[in-house]
């Protein structure tokens, strides 16, 4: 199969005057046709810079992005705003992604205004309730204004804003961490039956690993700017490889106490080191307990260790 | 086992613009010397309300205490003038809050916002104070911290300033800490590291912890005992293994479904609760969670079911209790 | 069973234990009526006793400044040397000056320049530096820095020096300050303030996620300008200007005081607080103190609505 989206070498630096924060550091990535790709990591480690940038909300430093055959990055203003038509994106603040002056009809309707989609005013309002249906709200929440609607409702109407233009790809960045557990299901649950339903493709961010392994087929982790294990999710969460992987996982509680008290688990020293002008290393050397010299001075090759399952570790086969 | 800490009736609400809302309505938990309860519910259930009524720390107006009784150490809370709170705030019981950010005064260097808090409350001389400092910067495992002590709370990480937290609310031993979803900022790594060092510092000190959170992994590997809320209300209590194995009511049972867990299948689907708790300005006049239940019942509506012991920990809120609900599902099944 | 049971005395029905019928119940209510923005800025408002007290006091200050030097018959410049310095009576309700001028009508006369310095110096200064911190929050990095630096210098220049220069160049011999290049004076430099807060509020909104949300959408700069960031902006604006009228009509009683406001006959309360020092030397106080209270009375009337506002729209005080 021919990939939707194919990511190579992105990278995003931005100019802090301290030096150079390296925020998506080199990453590459397939995603197929009506598959969800999760992209994990902790706050910092640049996966929302990345999916940002792979829809185009910032410009590339360096890196290609190919759809449809074509470098996005490539084309201008005008062939760009066609393009958008295609990619998505759901935020993940549900209080701060929507203008709080607009209506409901307003806001879901919005797409259709800036590219004059609708002439007639009743056609786009018959679509806006076709929309806000689809979500599992109704017109008595059209003339209503953001701040009356909770957490999980105003991501409801941020999901079908998306939908208007209907798009082919959607960059959900950490769509549910703001929501209350009871609502993040409702929220993961519309999200798979609007996939099913209208074909859609979703790059998944997220730092909530058991709802990533739930929702993705495939999962990439990040660290500081740089992809360190890729693979199925079944295969990445049963078989993990790369150390960073393997914390990450053990440092989720799991809801059973009888599980959670005889758990061993790794817990990491210290904290994420600044993405400021890193050093020629692998990035997680600091923390790695299995860190040994090479570590210290090479950064290892981001390679398939098993068939399809990709890490970047020096010492991904021994450990 | 004394109750070090016992919450009866306690009613509270907010008066706003389109009338009051009952955010807290008449609840009533223990907590046991050394115990860690878990207050679970989502927003606007009222646990954080809950909370912040132990330390009176709730702006009044617009709220206020409608009713109930918040006994401490065999003292009435609610009885205290604000004066006697300040004592008994930050000294026998303190908070951890989520954003420590905010806590924390960042034009004041961390070691001095802890030696102040020694020397109000303990009148021991500022040496003392500052040795007592470095003490607790090392019981919560900041590393190097005859340096820390002298730097701004912006310097530190997230984890690192909930450390600071950690110690500043520990300083003068306090018998009951409130940790107010103490880790829901900070990154899983991070956070594993923090609710270790938590029940360390609990084993060595022997403190209550009432945590209030809505990570059902966290609840199920730091606490004894559970409550859960919803709606202003108590729906169900018990010691975890309970809560976890012998769920009874079904709002907890969604909860428990609704988390995707590493170790399940992911073919099951996730178990959703539909809609949204209900607005606590107008409060249902039956069982708060009827809009959202699959197994609501037509007395449910309007009437509000009463509290059912299941175990002398154990109880809930909840017409299937009754002895009709189950005589009726044994006919029909 | 151990039952407490509160519900005893009711009699219970085997039909109540059947299954409620769930088809009409509906989670996604919204029970609270729906309030728009405005409105409930105004409720918000209209509970602050002390802004409401000072939006009363600046409608009454302004009817009686536009009815009141017809409330008597005498005209603010119709000298009278046969009743100079009247203590305030029946017929001079403030009496009147060293040339037996009524000083009812010159108080509200110059209450009425006052009233309308403040207001055109607030309105020129809302129109410059909406536009000119619009333009700077939009534009390109290096751009925007030059347009601060250079709002910085202007604005570190004295106004009273500019005052001073102007009326040097502008005003004929022995004529006075002219309305004119007294509003020009004060707002040359007075609309810094307001650019600067217009540009911050920019910047903050363009980078708000509604905004990145419609730039997703295929939105051009204009289009976000004029949706979302310009409908967010108009409250901290609104409660600048209203801070804004007072400081203006401060400055002018400040350059009137000093000599530097209208000639006579023309007044404002500035100059008939300077008119009044020289009463006050020989015991007529009240020239003094009648248009001192006016000047504080209006001061504090659009301080305290300025605050009130400023308490109402601010968001997170909404319950």
């Amino acid at each position: 199969m021919e990939p939707l989206i194919s990511v190579r070498n992105l990278k995003k630096y931005f100019d802090v005057g301290e030096g150079m924060l390296k925020a998506v550091d080199g990453i590459s990535f397939d995603i197929y046709p009506g598959e969800t790709f999760g992209l994990v990591g902790e706050s910092g480690c640049g996966k929302s810079t990345a999916g940002r940038t792979i829809i185009r909300l910032y410009d590339p430093t360096d890196g290609e992005l190919i759809f449809n055959g074509k470098n996005i990055y490539d084309l201008s203003r005008k062939e760009m705003q066609e393009v958008r038509k295609n990619f998505q994106m759901i935020f993940q603040d549900p209080y701060a992604s929507l203008n709080p002056r607009m209506t409901v009809e307003e806001i879901v309707g919005e797409p259709f205004d800036i590219h004059d989609i609708y002439k007639d005013k009743k056609e786009k309002k018959k679509r806006i309730m076709e929309l806000l249906q689809l979500v599992g709200l109704s017109d008595e929440h059209a003339m209503r204004f953001p701040h009356e609607f909770s957490g999980g409702q105003r991501q409801r109407i941020g999901i079908a804003r998306s939908l208007a233009l209907n798009p082919k790809f959607i960059v959900c960045d950490e769509p549910i961490s703001a929501l209350d557990v009871s609502i993040q299901a409702q929220v993961v649950n519309l999200l798979k039956e609007l996939q099913e339903k209208l074909g859609l493709t979703y790059l998944f961010i997220a730092h909530d690993l058991s709802m990533v392994r739930y929702i993705s087929d495939r999962v990439g982790v990040m660290y500081l700017g740089q992809m360190m294990e890729l693979a199925d999710s079944e295969e990445l969460y049963e078989n993990p490889i790369h150390p960073y992987t393997r914390a990450l996982l053990s440092a989720i509680p799991i809801p059973d106490p009888e599980i959670q008290k005889d758990r061993k688990r790794i817990v990491l020293q210290g904290d994420v080191p600044s993405p400021i002008n890193p050093k020629e290393a692998c990035r997680f050397v600091d923390r790695c307990p299995y860190a040994i010299e090479i570590c210290h001075k090479q950064v290892p090759e981001f390679r398939e260790v098993k068939p399809k399952h990709f890490a970047a570790c020096h010492r991904a086969l021994e450990i | 086992m004394e109750n070090l800490l016992e919450v009866k009736n306690l009613a509270v609400s907010f008066k706003t613009f389109f009338g009051e809302v009952e955010a807290v309505r008449n609840i009533s938990f223990s907590v046991k010397d050394s115990q860690t309860v878990a207050i679970v519910g989502e927003s606007g259930c009222g646990k954080s309300v809950t909370a912040n009524s132990i330390m009176q720390l709730l702006p009044m107006p617009p709220a206020f205490f409608k009713g109930g009784e918040i006994w401490f150490e065999g003292e009435n809370l609610l009885k205290k003038t604000d004066k006697e709170m300040q004592k008994i705030r930050g000294n026998k019981m303190s908070m951890i809050f989520q954003d420590p950010m905010t806590s924390l005064n960042p034009t004041i260097r961390v070691g001095k916002q802890i030696v102040e808090g020694l020397i109000h409350h303990h009148g021991i001389s500022k040496q003392e104070a500052e040795e007592k400092a470095l003490e607790m910067l090392r019981l919560v495992s900041v590393p190097q911290p005859e340096k820390r002590i002298k730097q701004y709370p912006h310097e530190f990480s997230g984890g690192m300033r909930q450390r600071v937290m950690i110690a500043l609310a520990m300083v003068s031993d306090p018998k009951l800490i409130i940790a107010d979803e103490p880790t829901t900022a900070l990154d899983v790594t991070v956070q594993a590291q923090i609710l270790e060092l938590m029940r360390e510092i609990q084993k060595e000190r022997g403190m209550s912890i009432i945590l209030i959170t809505h990570d059902l992994g966290i609840v199920a590997e730091m606490s004894d005992k559970v409550v859960v809320m919803y709606a202003g209300q108590i729906i169900e209590e018990g010691n975890t293994k309970e809560i976890f194995e012998n769920t009874k009511h079904p709002y907890t049972a969604k909860l428990l479904k609704s988390v995707p867990r590493l170790d399940m299948d992911k073919n099951e689907p996730l178990h959703s609760i539909e809609g949204t708790p209900p607005d606590l300005y107008i409060p249902p006049l039956g069982c708060p969670f009827y809009d959202r239940c699959d197994k609501a019942m037509k007395i449910c509506k309007d009437n509000m079911p009463d509290e059912e012991n299941h175990s002398p920990t154990h109880k809930s809120r909840c017409w299937l209790n009754h002895p009709l609900a189950k005589d009726q599902e044994r006919r029909s099944s | 069973m151990d039952r407490i049971d509160a519900n005893l005395n009711k009699e219970l029905q085997r039909e109540m234990f059947e299954p409620a019928d769930l088809s009409n119940r509906d989670a996604d209510k919204i029970k609270r009526p729906s309030i728009k923005y405005w409105p409930d800025v105004w409720r918000r408002l209209k509970q602050n006793k002390l802004a409401m007290s000072g939006l009363v006091l600046i409608v009454g200050i302004i009817i009686i400044a536009i009815a009141g030097p017809y409330m008597n018959k005498f005209d603010y410049f119709e000298q009278d040397y046969t009743k100079i310095n009247l203590k305030p009576n029946s017929t001079h309700f403030f009496g009147t000056d060293e040339l037996g001028r009524d000083l009812w009508t010159r108080v509200w006369i110059g209450a009425r320049y006052s009233l309308i310095i403040g207001i055109l110096a607030a309105a020129i200064d809302f129109v410059i530096g909406v536009l000119y911190g619009g333009v700077a929050g939009v534009a390109s990095r290096r751009v925007d820095a030059f347009m601060m630096r250079l709002a910085e210098v202007i604005y570190s220049i004295p106004y009273l020096l500019v005052v001073i220069l102007l009326s040097v160049v502008f005003s004929k011999e022995g004529s006075g300050t002219s309305l004119f290049v007294l509003i020009l004076a004060m707002t040359l430099t007075s609309w810094v303030p307001m650019s600067i807060l217009v540009r911050g509020q920019v910047l903050q909104l363009k980078e708000s996620e509604y905004s990145l949300a419609s730039e997703s959408l295929g939105a051009s700069n204009g289009w976000i300008l004029k949706k979302h960031i310009i409908p967010n902006t108009l409250g901290p604006i609104l409660v600048n200007v209203t801070l804004t009228i007072p400081r203006a009509i401060f400055a002018e009683a400040t350059l009137g005081f000093l000599g530097l406001g209208f000639q006579a006959p023309n007044s404002s309360l500035g100059s008939l607080a300077n008119d009044g020092l020289a009463g006050m030397a020989v015991g007529n106080a009240y020239q003094l103190i009648i248009p001192a209270i006016l000047i504080s009375l209006i001061m504090f009337g659009f301080n305290v609505l300025g605050d009130g506002l400023r308490d109402a729209l601010d968001p997170r005080l909404r319950k």
